[in-house]
């Protein structure tokens, strides 16, 4: 049953690309900028609610609350702060500028921070559900791996809902397809973007506690699980998050897999290759039709 | 001596006195040896700003490449036991032929395909390297030699600072030629859009291709000297931090500028380098340098320096008389100054130019002195000027023309089809056009009227039928193969070079580069050549008063004359107007119209255009197309006359 527990824990892994691409993909709908610092603040959910609950001594529910809103808290600063002054002010930035800096520069700046504040070492929030993992007819579960499943089909099942469903998710199509026209149909563009800002760093942040048991986190972790979410939200054409999902789940069962059958130290290296040869092959097809231009 | 040249020359100067002097002095110190890792950094940055800031083409490759060209001397140095000066060339040489077999398969994207897909790029090194003890694994690799080799220890240090200060030398003064080459400015259109340059006969997956070998060799070039000056090869020299390391360095200096990025890569080696505190908290530093860096000014430290010039030359300007000036918008590759008119003009895009230009002109002479002796008064001259200067020319190309009314057709569409997954955007199009004359095509919105442009420009293959020019079959042939043939176009939207002077963006048409390699552009170039012919084509069309403006401190009216006058001047066969009038007032079109009746007398232009009384008033014959067919083709009078047209496009 090899394989069956190599899909199960692909699965899993999977589940978080796909969730961080759903986030991705959300926030470029509303905003035009790709979140390259969304595994950033999974980071610093595992590590802070670590910091708090073994270092400081809190209760775990108030360390994880006290974390959600500092990540909170944090995003609706920077959103304020920086992106105000970015996109809203009377030089809007566009192209690449926009596209990728600015959120290369926060993931810098919360790593940075998080190495002063929480060490270099690996660390890991407490297991939230205690137990040795389940088994079924060979098939292996850890228990943090079902609740990150759980957490992955509830956050993807409410996106779905709020974007297929709602008035808030056509809006949020409008501010990413033109923002001048949004605003002129009265929709408040900013609105959205610190609010989608805001709950995708609390999303992650709660990603980011919920695993960090399985793997463990360092200051660093961050930017792996951010590229991984971000290639994932490219083969969903940045702006499809139903295609950023499959692709994240699709990502990690061919991780495990090639990890178990096929090389276990150069998995990532060939799936990293499969990866680029896809996007190479197919451009149009994954949706790069939308290129990057200015 | 020319004043590319001189721009090139200059900062390559500057380089090598600087960094000799810095070598010498601080050597043996530790600033010494700061600096010297900080130049490693700045040869591989100053490739970057060639592909990256100039060219936009994001290709996350450098840190990659630097890996390979350390790893490579470091191997090369223990195994072999070969000198570090021997191993570095040998590895730039290894770098350019991997980076042209690995470039031959990934610049065939453009864009974030292009991006993403080199992202991958830095993930798969890293898992290599730390897999693979022959290159140290997560150690790193050591080397016994050094780049100077010295049994004295002063000596190896200066020796091997002094070697590296002429590698970034060499480096900065071959982008900078470059860049300031013809071939420079098919990069800078490149950077603008990847259509509009193929159509300007930039062959753009050659070029896409050597900037990224040119990127790679660079970082190789970069990366052995690293390793011979640090004689230790980190595995965190190929990770994805690290090349976000070199894009931040990139963008912090200013990605537009090749001293700029040198400048960005030496301020966060230094200031890692001078303090501990930095060094520890390096992830910090930068995070926060570069958002405070974008959000004052895009283009970087250089971009920021620039702007204070323009403003302190605007101020100058305004001290000498010129009223009404404050300030400059961002103005960031310091060409001319134009900053004294820019804010009036920029504040009155959509005024008539006439209103406008009358105390610009003036203020733009006392800048620009070689405007002077031929500068009209005022931009509402154009006409009187252009007329006669068109009427010159058309008479001579049509002695050189074939007769239109004897031979065959210039440009014949055959059965032209076009889908796009089953929906049917053209159907059976079937036009024919003489060598001169001036053709309208019209249609209501989604009728296909741009994907026949398109189609006949090279840039959309149809799914059926021919393009016949001269009777040849080019329905193959790419966008810049059917420029050569003498197809010219412009697009919709505005796509001109800004920081550039309209003579710069006119000249874009008028390159003799296309076929160069980018190497030969580092010995000589031919920009000037180029220069002329734009400005023999401004002087006909009457604008050359504005040749020496930067575009965007230009009216819309003038941004699209000068798009125009690009399309013009390599003297098309065939002309392919996509809406010109597009966003003009009433007024403009007027000028407009006798511009492009005096174009329809010198070749052949087919006109795409909302405006109907427009095109019923230039045009000799008109095409409507609705959903992709053909439903009208016939003369103006007939045209206005016309009940499908009437109930199609006037809704009577």
């Amino acid at each position: 049953m090899k394989f069956g527990n190599l899909v199960i824990a692909g699965l899993v892994t999977g589940s978080i690309y796909a969730v961080f691409a759903v986030c991705v993909a959300v926030w470029y709908r509303v905003s035009n900028i790709l979140n390259l610092a969304v595994g950033d603040f999974a980071m610093v959910g595992a590590l802070g609610v670590d910091n708090l609950y073994r270092v400081k001594g809190l209760p775990l529910p108030v360390a994880i609350i006290t974390t959600l809103a500092v990540v909170a808290v944090f995003a609706y600063a920077y959103d304020r702060v920086v992106l105000r002054i970015a996109q809203d002010g009377p030089r809007r930035m566009e192209g690449i500028v926009v596209t990728f800096f600015f959120t290369f520069a926060l993931s810098f700046f919360i790593d940075g921070v998080a190495k002063m504040l929480f060490g270099t070492d690996v660390h890991a929030a407490p297991a939230l559900w205690n137990g040795e993992s389940l088994t079924w007819a060979s098939l292996h579960f850890e228990r943090a791996g079902l609740l990150v499943l759980a957490c992955a089909i509830i956050i993807g099942g409410a996106f779905w809902v709020y974007i297929r469903y709602t008035l808030g998710g056509k809006a949020l199509e409008a501010c990413g397809e033109n923002a001048v026209g949004a605003r002129i149909a009265g929709i408040d563009t900013r609105r959205y973007r610190w609010l989608i800002f805001m709950g995708t760093a609390v999303i992650a942040a709660i990603f980011g506690i919920v695993e960090s048991p399985i793997t463990g986190y360092t200051y660093l972790s961050g930017a792996t699980i951010s590229l991984t979410g971000f290639l994932a939200a490219a083969y969903g054409g940045f702006r499809k998050p139903g295609r950023a999902l499959v692709a994240g789940l699709f990502i990690g069962i061919l991780e495990a897999l090639l990890g178990g059958y096929v090389n276990a130290e150069y998995g990532d290296t060939i799936l990293y290759a499969l990866l680029a040869a896809a996007v190479l092959a197919w451009p149009r097809g994954l949706g790069f039709e939308s290129a990057v231009s200015g | 001596m020319s004043l590319a040249r001189k721009r090139s020359v200059a900062p390559t100067g500057l380089v090598l006195v600087a960094g000799v002097l810095i070598v010498l002095v601080y050597g043996e110190q530790y600033t010494g040896s700061v600096f010297v890792l900080s130049a490693c950094y700045a040869v591989v940055t100053a490739g970057m700003a060639v592909q990256i800031g100039f060219s936009q083409q994001i290709a996350f490759s450098q840190s990659v490449f630097m890996g390979v060209g350390a790893y490579g001397v470091a191997l090369l140095n223990t195994h072999f036991n070969m000198p570090v000066l021997v191993a570095t060339p040998i590895m730039m040489v290894a770098a350019a032929i991997a980076a042209l077999v690995l470039g031959s398969v990934v610049t065939r994207a453009s864009g974030l395909a292009l991006a993403v897909a080199t992202l991958m790029l830095p993930l798969i090194a890293v898992g290599y390297v730390s897999n693979t003890n022959a290159l140290g694994g997560p150690v790193g690799a050591p080397l016994t030699g050094q780049l100077w080799p010295s049994s004295s220890t002063s000596a190896s240090l200066i020796g091997g600072g002094l070697i590296t200060v002429a590698f970034l030398a060499i480096a900065v003064f071959v982008a900078s030629r470059i860049l300031t080459s013809d071939i420079g400015l098919e990069l800078f259109v490149l950077g603008v859009d990847e259509r509009t340059a193929a159509a300007m006969g930039v062959r753009t997956p050659r070029r896409k291709l050597e900037l990224f070998v040119l990127g790679c060799v660079f970082a190789a070039a970069g990366g052995a000297v690293y390793a011979g000056t640090q004689q230790f090869v980190p595995e965190t020299l190929v990770d994805p931090t690290a090349e976000l390391a070199l894009l931040i360095m990139l963008f912090i200096g200013g990605r537009r500028s090749v001293i700029g990025a040198v400048v960005g890569a030496l301020v966060i080696q230094y200031l890692q380098g001078a303090s501990n505190w930095v060094s520890v908290n390096i992830l910090v530093v930068e995070g926060v340098l570069l958002t405070v860096v974008l959000l004052v000014d895009p283009e970087g430290l250089a971009g920021i320096v620039n702007t204070g010039i323009a403003r302190l030359r605007s101020w100058r300007a305004g001290a000498a008389g010129a009223a009404g000036v404050s300030g400059a918008p961002g103005v960031t590759v310091a060409t001319s100054a134009t900053s004294a008119t820019s804010a009036t003009s920029a504040t009155s895009a959509t005024s008539a130019t006439s209103a406008t230009s009358a105390g610009q002109s003036g203020a733009a002479d006392a800048v620009l002195p070689g405007a002077v002796a031929s500068a009209a008064p005022d931009d509402s001259d154009m006409q009187p000027v252009m007329a006669p200067a068109l009427a010159r020319t058309s008479s001579v190309r049509e002695r050189q023309a074939p007769s239109p009314d004897g031979s065959a057709p210039l440009l014949k569409c055959e059965g032209i089809g076009k889908e796009y997954g089953g929906l049917s955007v053209l159907d059976d199009i079937n036009i024919a056009l003489p060598a001169l004359g001036l053709f309208g095509l019209c249609g209501p919105n989604g009728a296909g009227k741009t994907t026949l442009l398109n189609v006949i420009g090279g840039s959309v293959p149809p799914s059926r039928g021919q393009v016949l020019l001269d009777g040849a079959d080019i329905t193959r042939k790419l966008p810049h193969e059917r420029f050569y043939l003498g197809i010219s176009r412009t697009f919709q939207a505005v796509h001109l070079i800004k920081g550039r002077t309209v003579l710069d963006n006119v000249a874009v048409s008028c390159l003799a580069s296309h076929q160069a390699g980018i190497v030969t552009r580092i010995a000589r170039s031919r920009l000037d050549e180029a220069r002329d012919k734009a400005a023999q084509t401004l002087t006909e069309l009457g604008m050359q008063h504005m040749q020496s403006r930067e575009v965007s401190s230009l009216t819309l009216e003038n941004q699209r004359m000068v798009e125009l006058a690009r399309a013009l001047a390599p003297r098309p066969r065939l002309l392919l107007l996509d809406e010109p009038a597009s966003g003009l007032s009433e007024q403009q079109r007027y000028r407009l119209a006798d511009m492009l009746r005096a174009f329809g007398e010198m070749t052949c232009v087919l006109l795409v255009e909302h405006d109907l009384d427009l095109v019923a008033q230039v045009s000799q014959r008109i095409f409507v197309l609705s959903g992709g067919r053909l439903v009208f083709d016939g003369g103006p009078t007939d045209f206005r006359a016309s009940p499908v047209v009437n109930s199609l496009l006037v809704g009577l």
